[in-house]
C-alpha cells in the first residue's frame, strides 16, 4: 500500500472516529491534545484502525503511537507497498 | 548523609528470598528485641519462633459461638473436620474447645471425637466450679480450660469475692482436675487489665508449686486472656497492658515453659491478629482463635490469619493446606450463613480483586505486581477484577481474558475488548448508574462481541 494512499485512509479513521472533518486533521497532530482522544478513545481508534487494515496489532506498540503522522509511519511499516 | 549511588541491575531485584510467591511473604528477624524490665534490658529472640513449637488453638465453637446463633451438630462436626485438613498432619491447628453445658454440647463433642482425627484435640471449658468440673470428667476429655478470673473487675465486681477467696476457689478446682488425671487450663481473664504482682503472680505461682512434682507435659497450662483487648505489644508499655513484661514473668518469674502458655486475644482496639502473632514472637508456644475471628463482641484472632502468620514465620507450610481456608469460607457463606465482609483479608469475596485500572494494568502485565502470593496455587482463588467505571479498558480486558481462560498469545487485547468497555462506560455515563457491573452483564457482553471464543469457553466449563 503507498504511503499517500495509509495516510488518507489513516485521516479518514481518524476523522471518523474522533468526529472531525478530515481536513482539520494535519499529521503533526497529537490524538491526545490535539484532536481531543481521551484513553478509551485512544484504544478505540487503534480498534478501528485494526479493522481498516485488517491487522491484529502489538497492543504496546500500536499504544505508542501519539501522532497522525507516526501512526501513518506505523503502518508504512507494517504494511509493505 | 550516608551516600547510597544508584546500583545499575540488568534484570530485576525481585527479593524473591522474601517474596517468593509460592508462599505468603516470609518474615525474618535481622536482631533480638529489647525490653526493659525493672530496670533490666531483656532481650527476645523473635528467630526462636521459627524453632519452638509455635501453634494454634481454635475455640471457634467456644468463644466464636458467643457472638452468633449456634451452629447445628452437623455444621460443627463438618468445621472440626475442615479445621483437621487445614492444620495439617503436624497439628499446626492443635487443639480446639467445646462447651459441655448441653446434652447438644456434649452429643457434638463426642460426634467430632468418632471422626477418629488425631487433630486439633478437643478440650472444654468450664468455669472454676466443681459442678462444672463434673461435666469434664463424664466426657473423658483429658484437658479443660476453666475460668480463673484474675482482675479485680472480675473478682470484686463480678464474683464479690476476695483476692484470697478467689484464688483458693480456683486451685481447688485445679486440685480437682489434676486428682481425675484432666489437665487443667488456667484462663487468665482479664490479665491485661489485672494487677500482676499483687494477685496474676502469687496465683500462678501457687499453680507451679501445685503441680511442680509432676511432668511438664501434665503441668497446668496457663492462657492470658486479654478479655477486652487491652494488650500492647509494643515494647516498653506499663503493665499490666505490656504483653512482652506479661510473658516474661510467666516465664521466667512463674516458671511456666512456653509449651503451657497461650494467648487469646479480643479485638476491641484493632489489635487482636498482632497481638497474637507478637506472642509468638515474644516467646509463647499458643495463639488462640476462631475462623474468621467470629468472637465476643469484636472477636478473637482469626484463624487464618493466623495460619498465615505461621506460614510466614516459619518458611514453610509444615503440612498446612492453606485451600482449605477457601473451603471454610464458602462453607461459612453459603451453608451456615454467615457473612464475611467482602474486603476481609484471605477470604473475603473481593481480597484479591482490583476496581483500579491501573491496578488491572499491572495484573495483566505481570499477575505478581498486585497480587499477594499465588492466590491461585495457594488459596485456589486467582487474582480478579470488578468492573466499574475506575476499572478501565486494561480491567475489561483481564475480566474477559479471565473468563475465557485465554492465556499468553491468545489473549485478547485492549482494542478487542474497546466496545465492550465502551459500553461499560456508558452505564456510568449514561446510564447514570452508581453499581459494579456483575459477572453476569459481563458475561453476556462477551457472549455478544466474541459469540465463537464464548462457545469455546463455556463447552469447556461444563
Amino acid at each position: 500500500m503507498t504511503r499517500e494512499e495509509i495516510t488518507r485512509r489513516v485521516i479518514a479513521v481518524t476523522a471518523r472516529e474522533l468526529g472531525k472533518k478530515p481536513e482539520e486533521i494535519k499529521e503533526p497532530h497529537h490524538f491526545a491534545f490535539d484532536l481531543g482522544a481521551d484513553s478509551l478513545k485512544s484504544i478505540e481508534l487503534v480498534a478501528a484502525f485494526e479493522e481498516e487494515f485488517d491487522l491484529n496489532l502489538n497492543e504496546e506498540e500500536a499504544l505508542k503511537v501519539q501522532t497522525v503522522g507516526a501512526a501513518i509511519d506505523f503502518f508504512v511499516q507494517l504494511l509493505p507497498e | 548523609m550516608k551516600p547510597y549511588p544508584l546500583v545499575h541491575v540488568q534484570e530485576p531485584n525481585l527479593l524473591k528470598d522474601t517474596f517468593p510467591y509460592t508462599l505468603p511473604p516470609l518474615i525474618k528477624f535481622t536482631d533480638d528485641i529489647i525490653e526493659t524490665i525493672d530496670g533490666k534490658q531483656v532481650h527476645f529472640d523473635p528467630r526462636s519462633a521459627v524453632t519452638r513449637d509455635i501453634h494454634i488453638t481454635d475455640t471457634t465453637f467456644r468463644d466464636g459461638q458467643q457472638s452468633r446463633p449456634p451452629y447445628t451438630r452437623e455444621q460443627m462436626v463438618k468445621t472440626y473436620e475442615m479445621l483437621s485438613r487445614l492444620g495439617g498432619p503436624q497439628g499446626v491447628i492443635r487443639q480446639t474447645e467445646f462447651f459441655l453445658y448441653t446434652q447438644n454440647d456434649r452429643d457434638t463433642v463426642d460426634a467430632c471425637r468418632n471422626l477418629g482425627l488425631k487433630y486439633p484435640e478437643i478440650t472444654g471449658w468450664i468455669r472454676a466450679n466443681k459442678a462444672d468440673f463434673r461435666l469434664v470428667k463424664e466426657m473423658q476429655l483429658k484437658e479443660t480450660g476453666m475460668l480463673t478470673s484474675a482482675s479485680d473487675y472480675h473478682i470484686f465486681y463480678k464474683q464479690n469475692q476476695t483476692r484470697q477467696e478467689a484464688m483458693d476457689q480456683y486451685c481447688e478446682v485445679v486440685e480437682a482436675a489434676l486428682e481425675a488425671g484432666i489437665r487443667p487450663r488456667c484462663h487468665l481473664e482479664d490479665v491485661t487489665r489485672a494487677d500482676i504482682k499483687g494477685f496474676v503472680l502469687p496465683f500462678v505461682q501457687r499453680l507451679e508449686k501445685m503441680t511442680e512434682s509432676l511432668p511438664e507435659n501434665s503441668k497446668v497450662k496457663i492462657r492470658l486472656c486479654d478479655t477486652m483487648g487491652f494488650g500492647i505489644s509494643y515494647p516498653n508499655v506499663e503493665e499490666p497492658r505490656s504483653i512482652p513484661k506479661l510473658i516474661y514473668r510467666m516465664k521466667e518469674e512463674c516458671g511456666v515453659s512456653a509449651e503451657r502458655l497461650e494467648w487469646h486475644g479480643h479485638n476491641d482496639f484493632h489489635k487482636v491478629h498482632i497481638n497474637g502473632a507478637n506472642c509468638w514472637v515474644y516467646g509463647l508456644n499458643a495463639v488462640n482463635t476462631t475462623l474468621f475471628g467470629f468472637g465476643e463482641r469484636t472477636g478473637n484472632p482469626p484463624l487464618e490469619s493466623a495460619v498465615m502468620e505461621y506460614v510466614a514465620l516459619k518458611g514453610g507450610l509444615n503440612g498446612v493446606n492453606l485451600a482449605v481456608i477457601t473451603e471454610i469460607a464458602e462453607y461459612f457463606t453459603k451453608v451456615i450463613g454467615a457473612p464475611i465482609p467482602a474486603n476481609y483479608p484471605f477470604v473475603g469475596k473481593d481480597f484479591n480483586t482490583t476496581r483500579a485500572g491501573i491496578h488491572a494494568g499491572g495484573l495483566r502485565r505481570n499477575e505478581e505486581i498486585y497480587n499477594i502470593f499465588d492466590t491461585t496455587a495457594l488459596l485456589n482463588r486467582p487474582p480478579r477484577v470488578a468492573i466499574t467505571d475506575k476499572s478501565g479498558t486494561d480491567g475489561v480486558a483481564l475480566w474477559v481474558n479471565d473468563f475465557l481462560g485465554l492465556k499468553g498469545e491468545q489473549q485478547l487485547t485492549v482494542m478487542k475488548v474497546a466496545k465492550i468497555q465502551r459500553w461499560v462506560m456508558d452505564q456510568y455515563e449514561k446510564e447514570k448508574r452508581l453499581t459494579t457491573i456483575s459477572d453476569e452483564e459481563l458475561e453476556a457482553q462477551v457472549k455478544l462481541h466474541f459469540p465463537e471464543l464464548y462457545a469455546q469457553a463455556t463447552n469447556k466449563k461444563a
